[in-house]
């Protein structure tokens, strides 16, 4: 067989069954391959949004997600997708086409060092040098993606490796391997908890990254240790656990923020102490003893020392941690401070409150969901607004925070699981940024439900020239945006708009009934911003308070 | 602070690449290098003089993560004592 027809065969055997790609000269023979091939690939219309909904197909599943490009451009335009998924650490494999070996190094057309460009942005990249190594190089990047903490690999195939003649030999998949804790480490970690008198979950994404959600879930019932998540880990926390203090960091629940503040053990399971999480890093809970629990050794003891560092499986640490401490009255504390800073929903007007509204469209979805985001004030609104169940039911652009990054994922989630609603919350800027990917939807029929939150500004930078920049606002005005429903016609796509706060009701319904894609554009007051708010550079009891809290 | 690293890792074209964008990508100058290609193995042997104000298992965790690198040892750190070398805390 052609190299070309090796890499499918690579593909099926680990599984793959769909792949997004855009082709191109360099990667014609794979395309070719393709035409015959059972491995079924959706055409975006860029490259990004090929990595993106290869994001969105791995995050909603927890398994590999694949994108293909040519050489050149087309990898060029993967790059921003790869950074997103090394951020988030999202297990990505992607393949690129290059240019005839022999050209390699002359400038030849469509010809650029890939290897050179995916070093920072990957987790690890091959140029192939050799047909004898293709197999096994494509083997190591499922593997890689997949083992320790996941991330993107991005594998170079030149055209004539790919047009080459190779025998296919069937390739043992090897078991993925995990660090062995020490059992003193446990032990310590074990006793800590149990003396603590104020201990703290805090808790990542590291945990469904692992597939430990209901590890995670029974160790919290077990011990009834309060928790705060990460935006990565919303939907981990159970939303009715009586100690779910939500959302922490710089727009996060002022009862998650405060509880960090006061607690005396911060248990951190699968989280990277994130500057949006922290604030000013040396204030952030200020009383607390540190154990810090991963898979990825480079973040022990990176940002906050750790007393006690676990590396390990979560799957099979986190039942050996089920310690009850006796802690009435931080229970109590935790009960009050969740009952005190509650979100509110009654809001004066006629206008539509985008909090409210997404409050309402999480109750409204049907169990099976998963819902996509941009990135900006609606983003935020979504991570303290919506409920989750999963944290593969909510994909949002966390490290890297990539306007663009909705709409191509809610595609990848809706390719990967055909029976959940795919829908995309999105801002009139994020949405522009990918808006050919309407062509995708439109093109397979994906009945992607998009609601567009359009306030005609860049909200979140204005919120911050408003705050931070005496009201200065440089190029955020976006008031000649497109007539979205007409643009979402314009690709065979229903769309609604409305203004009224009591339309919403209306046209969620209208919206999540109707069979196929469908845009509900919803317009709404510029003057709205995210609260409350840490201030850069502050700490986290530091927030600013506005009219949502 | 100076730290002198050795490090072994399997020989392909881009791994001296890896290894200096890490250095430099996690806050730290390079003052030199020296590398050695073992045929017999496929492996490099690479010495790394590199100095810096942050924690210095910051970047040997990091290049520790590179895949191709097989071996990393810490040497030798002048300008002060290892164990000052503090975290955030």
């Amino acid at each position: 067989m052609t190299g070309a027809e090796l890499v499918l065969k690579v593909l099926q055997q680990h599984g793959i069954k769909h792949i997004f790609g855009y082709p191109g000269g360099a990667i014609m023979p794979i395309y070719d391959a393709l035409y015959d091939s059972d491995v079924q690939h959706f055409l975006c219309r860029h490259e990004q949004g090929a990595a993106f909904s290869a994001i969105g197909y791995a995050r909603s599943t927890g398994t590999v997600g694949v994108c293909m490009a040519t050489s050149g451009p087309g990898a060029t335009n993967l790059v921003t997708g790869l950074a997103d998924a090394m951020m988030d650490s999202v297990p990505v494999v992607a393949i690129t086409g290059q240019v005839f070996s022999s050209l390699i190094g002359t400038d030849a057309f469509q010809e650029m060092d890939v290897l050179g460009m995916s070093l920072s942005i990957t987790k690890h990249s091959f140029l192939v040098q050799s047909l004898d190594e293709l197999a096994d190089v494509l083997h190591q990047a499922f593997e890689l993606a997949q083992s320790g903490r996941p991330g993107p690999v991005l594998v170079d195939i030149p055209k004539d490796i790919q047009i080459g003649s190779v025998d296919f030999e069937p390739y043992p998949i090897a078991q993925r391997e995990f660090p062995t804790p020490s059992q003193d480490d446990i032990a310590q970690a074990r006793d800590m908890i149990g003396a603590a008198q104020k201990p703290l979950f805090y808790v990542g994404g590291g945990v469904g990254a692992a597939d430990a959600i209901n590890e995670m879930q029974d160790l919290l019932e077990y011990t009834q240790i309060p928790a705060i998540s990460t935006l990565k880990a919303l939907g981990t926390v159970p939303t009715e656990y009586p100690y779910n203090l939500g959302f922490v960091g710089m727009h996060g629940n002022q009862a998650a923020n405060l509880a960090v503040q006061e607690c005396d053990l911060l248990i951190c399971t699968g989280a990277r102490f994130d500057d949006r999480v922290t604030g000013k890093l040396d204030t952030f809970a200020p009383h607390a003893k540190v154990i810090h629990l991963d898979i990825d050794p480079a973040e022990i003891s990176k940002l906050r020392k750790a007393d006690v560092s676990i590396l390990a499986n979560f799957k099979k640490l986190l039942p050996e941690l089920k310690v009850a401490p006796h802690t009435p009255e931080w229970l109590a504390r935790a009960s009050g401070l969740i009952a005190e800073y509650a979100w509110r929903y009654d809001y004066p007007g006629e206008q539509i409150y985008a909090p409210r509204l997404l409050n309402q469209l999480s109750k409204t979805l049907p169990h099976d969901h998963v819902v996509s985001c941009d990135v900006g004030q609606h983003q935020m609104w979504v991570a303290q607004h919506m409920l989750f169940t999963s944290p593969r039911n909510h994909l949002s652009s966390g490290g890297a925070g990539t306007m663009g990054f909705g709409l191509p994922v809610a595609i990848g989630a809706q390719v990967a699981r055909p029976d959940s609603v795919s829908v995309v919350v999105s801002g009139d800027g994020s949405f522009m940024m990918n808006v050919q990917e309407l062509g995708t939807i439109k093109r397979f029929n994906l009945p992607v439900k998009i609601v567009l939150l359009d306030n005609q500004r860049l909200g979140m930078v204005k919120q911050w020239q408003e705050l931070f920049f005496e009201e200065r606002y440089s190029e955020t005005n976006l008031s000649d945006n497109p007539d979205f429903v007409t643009l979402a016609k314009a690709f065979d796509i229903p769309a609604l708009s409305i203004d009224k706060a009591d339309q919403v009701d209306n046209a969620l319904q209208t919206m999540i009934n109707s069979d196929g894609p469908f845009l509900l554009h919803v317009q709404i007051d510029d003057k709205e911003n995210v609260w409350p708010l840490v201030p850069p550079g502050k700490a986290n009891d530091d927030m600013l308070e506005g009219n949502n809290t | 602070m100076t730290h002198t690293i050795n490090l072994t890792a399997q020989s392909r074209p881009e791994v001296m690449e890896r290894v200096l964008r890490v250095v430099r990508h996690r806050g730290f100058a390079l003052n030199s290098v020296e590398m050695n290609n073992c045929t017999t193995s496929n492996t490099l042997s690479i010495k790394l003089t590199v100095s810096g104000e942050r924690p210095i298992s910051n970047l040997e965790n990091q290049l520790k993560k590179l895949y191709d690198v097989s071996q990393l040892e810490l040497c030798q750190t002048q300008g002060m004592n290892e164990s000052a070398v503090a975290m955030n805390a």
